[in-house]
């Protein structure tokens, strides 16, 4: 196991004693969006994710992490690959779990779900969880949670979500942007781990590792 | 590289802000010793082990740790235990668990020696650490340390707080750790007794300098306590007096050995404990400026001891 896939099951771990709060946000997702399968996996992502992807910060910072972090035989880039690999698997287990949740719900309903719907369907949600993922991990990971606050993770996901409104996106809509939407996704990742491997050395400096003496 | 060194700061300086958090720190510990980092709080002794572990940039100056220079090699940190005066693990994680989440990282991890420590000191491996007390976290620190097989053991004020049999205990468990004569350990803590079993060097710090290092026995040597009169301790003895204390009835302070025979007969000199070395040197007001002659002197760096066993 590579130290970037280590960095990724020790988020798994730090969160794990809260698994009962992430079933809840989850049960909570699949309530809301029950009567919309075709919505399931995009509403699950922007709530679910959004909320657990960056958990591991929110523990970090109470539990003093990034002095376990600074101690284990991990570079500062694996762990902050790690996170980016941490939440990108979120998205995997939730867009996998969603999708079949959405599928069953659409065979309940009578509502067809086929591919050229189901498509369009993970790729905007990748979309919109990467945005959201750029926007987020920089700022936690320049701040940290406590500074940033809830306003960090729910300000992105707002921008996400009204972008969507604002351009009355809908899976008709985005059928010929599909290569393009999958590509920003990923840009978006990339781009975003590089501004928080900048922005992380400027915390080091001056954050609250130092602040003791 | 001098690979019989455990660990050596070579002339680091630090910035916190506007100012100096450490300067020009220079002293080293030769692989199978302990040494104990004393001073104050504040004296810089917790940013000197995080320069020490890179976790604290430094601005000038030299660090190797076990042979190789800072930025020292990610694996090296699989040789080196850390144990701060905090846990920094998860609270609710159960200690079975944080086995389970930090064995993956290290390739010596031995879960047989962890279950083992843990036995020996009393810790049950279903329970979270947050409703661990301040001595058993430090043990659990000390067993996470020994369970991956660290060669250079790093404590941060590991005893503040602590019992005296938890500390008793825990400097006991320090000293089974160096009957491997490979294994080494700097001890920062401002409760000299602790080190007064075990310890092998020490540096002294003061406002982010290195006042004094060497052996035990050499610093000891280096400095005699004088007692007199409330009026006797003043200006007109003729030697620097060391953060003098008055009282009603007294005054004490601590001088250079080599100027104590310049003091007149009317004062007591006798030799320091380590204690009486820590509070005097402690009480000084910082000195910033390069003139102070404390500042000036060269750290004696001399390695000369050889381990009480």
């Amino acid at each position: 196991m590579t130290t970037v896939a280590r960095m990724a099951v020790l988020d798994l771990r730090t969160v794990w004693p809260y698994r009962y709060y992430s079933l809840a946000v989850f049960g909570l997702g699949v309530l809301v969006f029950a009567s919309r399968p075709m919505w399931m996996v995009p509403g699950l992502v922007l709530l679910f994710t959004s909320q657990i992807a960056p958990y591991p910060f929110n523990v970090a910072d109470k539990a003093g992490l990034e002095t376990l972090y600074a101690v284990l035989p991990l570079s500062r880039r694996s762990v902050l690959y790690g996170h980016y690999a941490w939440a990108t698997a979120c998205f995997v287990v939730t867009a996998t779990a969603g999708t079949a949740l959405a599928l069953a719900f659409a065979r309940v309903q009578a509502v067809p779900l086929g591919d050229r719907t189901l498509v369009p369907m993970l790729t905007l949600s990748w979309a919109l969880f990467a945005v959201n993922i750029a926007i987020q991990f920089p700022l936690l990971v320049r701040f940290g949670y406590t500074r940033v606050s809830v306003l960090g993770t729910t300000l992105p996901l707002a921008a996400v979500v009204g972008t969507v409104y604002k351009l009355q996106l809908n899976m008709a809509s985005i059928q010929n942007w599909l290569p393009l939407l999958g590509a920003a996704g990923v840009a978006a990742i990339v781009v975003s781990a590089a501004v928080a491997t900048t922005v992380d050395r400027r915390r080091v400096r001056y954050g609250r590792s130092v602040s003791s003496t | 590289m001098s690979s019989d060194l455990a660990f050596a700061l070579r002339g680091v300086s630090a910035a916190a802000g506007n100012t100096f958090a450490l300067r020009d720190v220079t002293f080293a510990l030769p692989t199978g010793y302990v040494m104990g980092l004393i001073g104050a709080n504040g004296a810089g002794k917790t940013t000197t082990i995080r320069c020490l572990l890179g976790m604290y940039p430094i601005d000038a100056g030299e660090i190797e740790l076990l042979g190789h220079r800072a930025p020292e090699p990610v694996a090296l940190r699989q040789d080196v235990g850390v144990v701060l005066d905090h846990t920094y693990l998860v609270g609710d994680w159960r200690l079975v668990e944080v086995e389970r989440t930090l064995r993956p990282f290290y390739n010596r991890w031995d879960g047989a020696r962890y279950r083992q420590l843990l036995d020996e000191f009393g810790l049950d491996p279903r329970a979270k650490v947050k409703d661990l007390s301040r001595g058993m976290a430090m043990k659990l620190m000390i067993a996470v340390a020994l369970s991956h097989q660290a060669r250079l053991l790093i404590l941060d004020e590991p005893t503040s707080g602590l019992d005296p049999v938890s500390r008793d205990e825990l400097i006991g468990i320090v000293g089974d750790f160096l009957l491997d004569e490979g294994h080494s350990v700097l001890f920062s803590t401002h409760i000299t007794s602790d080190l007064d079993r075990i310890g092998d060097y020490l540096t002294i710090l003061h406002g982010g300098r290195v006042v004094r290092t060497g052996t035990k026995d050499e610093i000891l040597e280096a400095y005699r306590v004088v007692r007199g009169g409330p009026d006797d301790l003043d200006d007109r003895v003729g030697v620097e007096l060391i953060g003098v204390r008055r009282t009603q009835t007294g005054a004490q302070a601590l001088v250079r050995t080599e100027e104590a025979d310049l003091l007149s007969g009317d004062v007591l000199v006798e030799p320091p404990t380590l204690e009486e070395i820590a509070v005097h040197i402690g009480a000084r007001v910082p000195h910033r400026d390069p003139d102070h002659r404390a500042d000036r002197r060269q750290p004696d760096s001399s390695m000369s001891a050889r381990r009480v066993a």
